[in-house]
């Protein structure tokens, strides 16, 4: 019989550890978690470490201790037990299996759960995320209102935690200093800090509030769609309302196709992004939008045949979506962002097929 | 149809056999392109086995992610046969025939691709295992393009 190989190959050229040392070598790690458990379980139930366990009379041999204390210190020698034996059970369900048996039998990325799919998997559509999130609001006119994914609107928010943060510790600060004026000391130091922190939480004041006024001068953006989940080679109509005041140099409507990819480096864990394709959909120029109305258009949203469908796994997506861009005469631009699904076409080239097929699996229509 | 297509340099792993083991997959249709919801009929022929004594066959078909994210599996199809009486029907002949799923289809991206694949893996009692994998096409999805600039 032979040693597993050090080294394994992985696609291409690239090489990995040996996935069978790898696991030889988180075996040892568990086997001693669960000699730890074992050896520190031992000495307390033993009382070998000066532990003596109460007596059913209620005396206390060990002149302190007491049945809670004694218990909650077989927690530390039960979660070593637990975590090192559930490890060790990993891997021994695990060895000697191929990398298709095990996946089979967890039924893990991409496979489908007791339900037949996974939580976050479209029925009959396995990789296919659902796009039960973006069908839950109803339109105006049209059937569906896509929910916002504006960056815009976590910067504000970052921002406006930063502001009220940082002004929290400034007037703990002044606070500390004022106390010092009036007992008539003068912490020079604590001053100089001081106008600092306040020069810092004014800035970030400044930018919220600029960033707030940016967000809501503008006004909203709202996206319906006459169906939802798309399908390649569908052409759905789509309505765009556009509010605020003053009018916009331009309005401009894309759908984008972007890529997902989160890898490890190092102890970190990145996700690495690529706009993949991009079409114009639609681009106004000179877009007036009167006090208290909004702009508001129909556009139609084809999407390409041959294209890719959206796809979810646990380290990768392909996702679509809509991007709104506006460039306001006296504001700087703004983008909105609104996500979409793409199921793949029917086989046959008949997209309504494909989604009977799901609406069937999900039972019954959206 | 059947196309002979020996499996591409690197597809196959023969971890350190003394015999040479080779897995001839014939697909049944020219080119290995498949549509969703397709019948796929495999047939294979194994050879070089250099009388080494086999333990169990698996036979899968199965999606994988390449590119710069972690590899993710999906397992559509799978089959372990390790039964001596049922072994001589696969090895070192064999084929199945299954349906096709709807998804994910096959797709080469940038950063991320989605690819099928038929891996047949053979076990021996003296030695270690051989998994030989070949790709296939599943819903004529065109390729990305090259990254884009992101709107500003």
């Amino acid at each position: 019989m032979k040693l597993p190989r050090l080294f394994g190959k992985k696609r291409g050229h690239r090489r990995t550890g040996s996935e069978a040392w790898g696991s030889f070598a988180e075996g040892l790690f568990y086997s001693a978690l669960v000699a730890a458990g074992l050896l520190f379980g031992g000495t307390v139930l033993t009382g070998a470490a000066g532990i003596g366990w109460p007596t059913l009379e209620g005396e206390d041999p060990s002149g302190g201790w007491n049945w809670w204390l004694a218990i909650l210190l077989l927690l530390i020698p039960g979660a070593l037990l637990a975590f090192g034996g559930s490890g060790l059970a990993r891997i021994l369900q695990g060895w000697g299996k191929s990398q298709e048996r095990r996946a089979a039998a967890s039924g893990s990325v991409g496979l489908r759960d007791a339900m037949g799919h996974a939580a976050d998997e479209a029925p009959g559509h396995p990789g296919v995320p659902t796009c039960d999130d973006l069908v839950n609001s109803p339109g105006t006119i049209l059937r569906y209102r896509l929910p916002i994914e504006s960056p815009e609107s976590w910067t504000l928010l970052g921002l406006g935690l930063f502001a009220a943060l940082w002004n929290a510790v400034v007037l703990v600060l002044a606070l500390g200093a004022g106390a010092d004026l009036l007992r008539g000391q003068t912490d020079w130091l604590l001053l100089a800090l001081l106008a600092g922190f306040v020069a810092i939480g004014i800035g970030g004041v400044v930018l919220f509030v600029r960033m707030l006024v940016l967000t809501t001068a503008v006004g909203p953006t709202q996206v319906e769609i006459s169906d939802h989940p798309l399908v390649p080679g569908g052409s759905y109509d789509m309505l765009i309302g556009q509010g605020g005041t003053g009018s916009l140099r331009a309005l401009e409507l894309y759908l984008e196709l972007e890529e997902f990819a989160t890898f490890r480096q190092g102890t970190d864990t990145r996700t690495d992004r690529a706009v993949v394709g991009r079409e114009i959909v639609k681009i106004w120029t000179d877009v007036p939008i009167a006090a208290g109305g909004r702009f508001e258009t129909h556009v139609t949203l084809s999407i390409p045949s041959s294209a890719m469908h959206s796809f979810a796994s646990e380290h990768n997506a392909v996702k679509w979506r809509v991007v709104v861009i506006g460039r306001p005469e006296r504001w700087p631009a703004f983008i909105r962002v609104f996500p979409l699904v793409v199921f793949p076409a029917d086989a046959n080239g008949s997209p309504d097929a494909a989604i009977e097929q799901d609406a069937f699996a999900a039972g019954g229509p959206g | 149809m059947r196309t002979p297509q020996a499996s591409p340099p690197g597809d196959s792993q023969a971890n350190g056999l003394t015999a040479s083991p080779r897995v001839m997959v014939h697909f049944d249709r020219a080119g290995r392109d498949y549509s969703a919801r397709q019948q796929l009929v495999i047939h294979y022929d194994i050879d070089g086995l250099g009388g080494e004594s086999v333990r169990a066959v698996e036979r899968s078909v199965v999606w994988y992610t390449e590119g710069k994210g972690e590899e993710d599996l999906g397992v559509h199809w799978f089959e372990r046969i390790d039964r001596s009486e049922d072994l001589p029907n696969v090895c070192p002949r064999g084929g199945f025939e299954i349906r096709l799923p709807m998804s994910p289809l096959s797709y080469e991206g940038v950063i991320v691709k989605v690819r099928w694949c038929v891996r047949v893996r053979i076990f021996f009692i003296d030695t270690r295992d051989f998994v030989s994998e070949h790709v296939f096409d599943l819903g004529g999805i065109l390729p990305a393009r090259a990254p884009l600039e992101r709107l500003s």
